[in-house]
């Protein structure tokens, strides 16, 4: 490969990548605040909690489904988290409170696990849509949120609780090293392991697939039970950033996350797309919202704005597919 | 009858695709008031032809005269103005919409005024009853197409093709889905239809047929015209001499050894509706045939020994060991591979490069503990590329863009992968070019010597004589003869599965 060919194949495959530093680089020298360690962690912070799911519903999509539940099962896991600690530190059984945390961050991070099994099961089992199943889910945990916390914060958390959403380890906010970790955890998983592999298969064609001999029913509980379980993760760290469980927060973050995911193109279509992508798309728009707020554009501007990224991005994902094929 | 018969002629039709040839000089022509049986094996490019009656396709060279007069067809459209019409295999019905609206579709009588947009149902029905009457066709023009049987949606596609006025009416295997008694009544409408000096085009594989239906016969080989016969010369002999035309026996390898340890038995296997009973034994690097015409089962009954539709009764005995057969997941474990007929949609993730796809099946295998190294994978792609001899540009880049020789060679690589003992091929060598097929041949021996069973269902049946060791011929649902390729002539088999004396 000739210096010419490697620049071009520079400029189609990572064109978003370059369009990101672009957008640093004119940030930078735009608004004072931005190039400064403290202003670029703080933009790994603010993005780390949605960006934690993002890496997960990218696998989702990549199997051909998608899960609209997320933004309902934070706010579910955190408010479930913040009750048990409530309860069992409590009335039910008196734990000391770390004890009672920790039991409840495990118990929360499991129910989610199996949520996402459920809906999994619910598509391969009854051939019921994961839209459907995920959209019920949707309005039914946001419900259970309201239900368990009697639509008031609840608030049973002592201080140091607030390490896991709003601490730092050695400088680094504790949440970016959870979304880092995330990060490393799914690109391995999705990129050297046989079950990475096969969910590129499942997604790509998913009856060629199972006569392949691959288990499609497992693969899809799999990853829609792991994206659940990052959705609770996600609960967990916003319960301790906002030290309560309510109902409201996350509202709407499935299109947030989804939309990162698109943008770092990944195909609805399923069989299309990489954990790096998703990756780019994450902080690619918590840059733009970062840099927007710096420059004080309007909220509603900064909307707008985001809107007409998502439809940018995946028509230059389409167009340059439609080159490749050529 | 005082009706003009119409008339159709091409004059030196080619048609070229890139790498083949897929009709050559072809001057055929049909005249009105009689029925055409066109016949011809698959790949013999009667599709090819009847795309450029249709307008589906231009032809490369050619041209084609309808009622005397040369015509142009440069889309569908064209060709349904000159009332060229053809009912494909495939129903085409919209099944929510009602069989008036089916038949009138995109020309449904509007109202006057209101901008010529508001449909006049009354006229619909009225006029939908009016064609089904004329063609003596009893059915309610007001029900859904979704509640009428197979045979009576064939009847409202060809509802459709009449409501044109076509003096070119092409049938494509019309009567593929139908049973007896709905095959003589489409039979009658087609005899009214000649009545009225329409041309009819007649596709069949259903031999039997010709002497019931056709007044000529018109064979196709290779993209050539082999000629046109009366149907009163068309005895079976003849049939075959036409499609087959000189039957080259291949050389088999000398050191292609003889089986004699069994590996797996078939015991009763059914399937509702489309095996019954099917019993049999596959010795150890035993090269076994099925052959049977398209819905005697064959298919049905590899899917079913591979797990992925699962047989209703019956089990597999595997070195002593009793299976039922449920998933392809569980039949791989057990040594049994299937490379599907639909290679394009069920053999290959088609978006995934030719590496992934190759190492689909084995994963398991080529994994260190369920982590994946390129190092292992790339061992075993260049030794499919090598021992397949697949040619491919890069093996990182999506496996669609292999010719179909080559997708064929990578379903069997990824298969080979899974160091298989018995595999389970679906019409292997279905479009794919003389060479990859002589190819195709050769890994099917190679995998004998090697000790693999291979269970092959081919439409080819020359192509099992050269290959196989034995043949069973299977005809709706059941096995009816088991046979040594030494035992029978191309025409003794093709009879067998036709159910006919020759």
């Amino acid at each position: 490969m000739n210096a010419n060919s490697r620049i071009q194949s520079l400029f189609t495959n990572g064109i978003l990548e370059i369009i990101l530093v672009l957008l640093c680089v004119v940030l930078s020298l735009a608004a004072s605040g931005f190039l400064t360690t403290e202003n670029l962690l703080n933009v790994l912070r603010n993005v780390s909690m949605q960006g934690v799911i993002a890496f997960g519903m990218t696998m989702v999509i990549i199997s051909g489904e998608i899960d609209l539940s997320v933004g309902s099962a934070v706010a579910f896991s955190a408010c479930l988290t913040a009750f048990l600690t409530g309860k069992l530190s409590t009335e039910w059984a008196s734990l000391p409170i770390a004890l009672a945390i920790a039991t409840a961050i495990v118990f929360s991070l499991i129910f989610g696990f199996f949520l996402g099994v459920f809906t999994g099961f619910m598509r391969t089992r009854y051939q019921v849509p994961s839209f459907i199943t995920t959209l019920a889910l949707m309005t039914g945990l946001s419900g259970a949120a309201e239900l368990i916390t009697n639509g008031f914060p609840l608030t049973p958390f002592p201080s140091w609780y607030n390490f896991i959403g709003g601490g730092y380890l050695v400088g680094i906010p504790f949440p970016a090293i959870l979304f880092i970790l995330t990060f490393v955890v799914l690109q391995f998983l999705m990129n050297y392991t046989t079950f990475g592999r096969s969910v590129y298969a499942v997604g790509g064609n998913s009856e060629a697939a199972r006569l392949s001999g691959i288990n499609v029913s497992r693969i899809k509980m799999m990853v829609l039970g792991i994206t659940a379980f990052l959705a609770a993760l996600s609960g967990v760290m916003v319960s301790s950033e906002i030290m309560s469980g309510t109902a409201t927060t996350a509202k709407g973050w499935e299109l947030d996350v989804i939309a990162a995911v698109i943008i770092g193109g990944t195909s609805l279509m399923g069989g299309v797309g990489r954990v790096w992508g998703t990756m780019v798309g994450v902080v690619f728009l918590g840059v733009l919202m970062n840099g927007m707020t710096l420059l004080n554009v309007s909220e509603y501007w900064q909307h707008v704005v985001r809107g007409v990224i998502i439809l940018v991005a995946v028509l230059l994902n389409l167009l340059q597919k439609e080159k490749g094929e050529r | 009858m005082s009706i003009p018969a119409h008339s159709l002629q091409t004059h030196s039709l080619r048609k070229e695709y890139p790498g083949t040839v897929a009709l050559d000089d072809v001057s055929v022509s049909f005249t009105g008031g009689k029925i055409h049986a066109l016949i011809g094996k698959n790949g013999a490019g009667k599709s090819t032809l009847v795309k450029i009656i249709a307008g589906a396709t231009q032809p490369t060279r050619g041209s084609l005269f309808v009622d005397g007069l040369e015509v142009s067809l440069p889309s569908p459209r064209h060709a349904l103005e000159r009332g060229i019409v053809a009912v494909h295999q495939e129903l085409s019905l919209v099944p929510e919409l009602t069989v008036a609206e089916n038949i009138l579709l995109g020309r449904l009588p509007k109202k006057r005024g209101f901008g010529n947009s508001v449909i006049d149902w009354r006229r619909v029905f009225a006029r939908a009853e009016q064609i089904l009457t004329d063609l003596g066709i009893h059915l309610d023009v007001r029900e859904k197409a979704n509640t009428l049987g197979i045979a009576q949606q064939q009847v409202v596609e060809i509802a459709k093709a009449m409501s044109y006025e076509p003096s070119i009416l092409i049938l494509d295997e019309p009567t593929s889905a139908l049973a007896q008694r709905e095959t003589e009544r489409l039979f009658d409408l087609l005899k009214k239809l000649k009545m009225r000096g329409v041309v009819l085009l007649y596709i069949t594989h259903r031999l039997q047929e010709l002497h019931e239906i056709a007044d000529t016969v018109t064979a196709l080989r290779n993209g050539a015209l082999v000629g046109t016969i009366g149907i009163d010369q068309a005895t079976p002999a003849a049939i075959v001499q036409m499609m087959f035309g000189e039957v080259i026996q291949r050389s088999r390898p000398a050191d292609l050894v003889t089986p004699a340890e069994p590996f797996i038995e078939v015991r009763s296997f059914s399937r509702s509706g489309v095996f019954w009973d099917v019993n049999f034994t596959v010795n150890k690097g035993e090269v076994l045939g099925i052959a049977g015409l398209l819905g005697s089962g064959r298919t049905e009954l590899l899917r079913a020994m591979f797990g992925a539709n699962p047989p209703d009764s019956g089990e597999l005995i595997i070195a002593g060991q009793h299976i039922r057969p449920t998933s392809p997941e569980q039949m791989k474990e057990l040594g049994v591979a299937m490379t599907p007929e639909n290679r394009k949609d069920q053999g290959l993730v088609q978006l995934l490069s030719t590496t992934i796809n190759l190492c689909m099946s084995s994963l398991h295998r080529i994994a260190f503990h369920g982590f994946l190294t390129r190092a292992r994978e790339e061992h075993l792609v260049e030794r499919n590329i090598r021992e397949l001899d697949i040619t491919v540009a890069r093996t990182d880049a999506p496996v669609a863009f292999l010719s179909g020789g080559n997708q064929q060679k990578v379903v069997i690589g990824k298969w080979l992968n899974t160091n298989p003992r018995l595999v389970l091929l679906d019409e292997p060598t279905r479009g794919i070019d003389v060479q990859a097929k002589q190819q195709m041949f050769q890994i099917i021996w190679d995998m004998s010597n090697r000790g693999i069973s291979c269970i092959v269902v081919s439409s080819e049946l020359e192509e099992l004589l050269d290959i196989c060791h034995r043949i069973l011929i299977m005809r709706a649902g059941r096995i009816v003869s088991d046979v040594r390729p030494s035992e029978l002539s191309l025409e003794n088999l093709f009879a067998a599965c036709m159910k006919e004396e020759v």
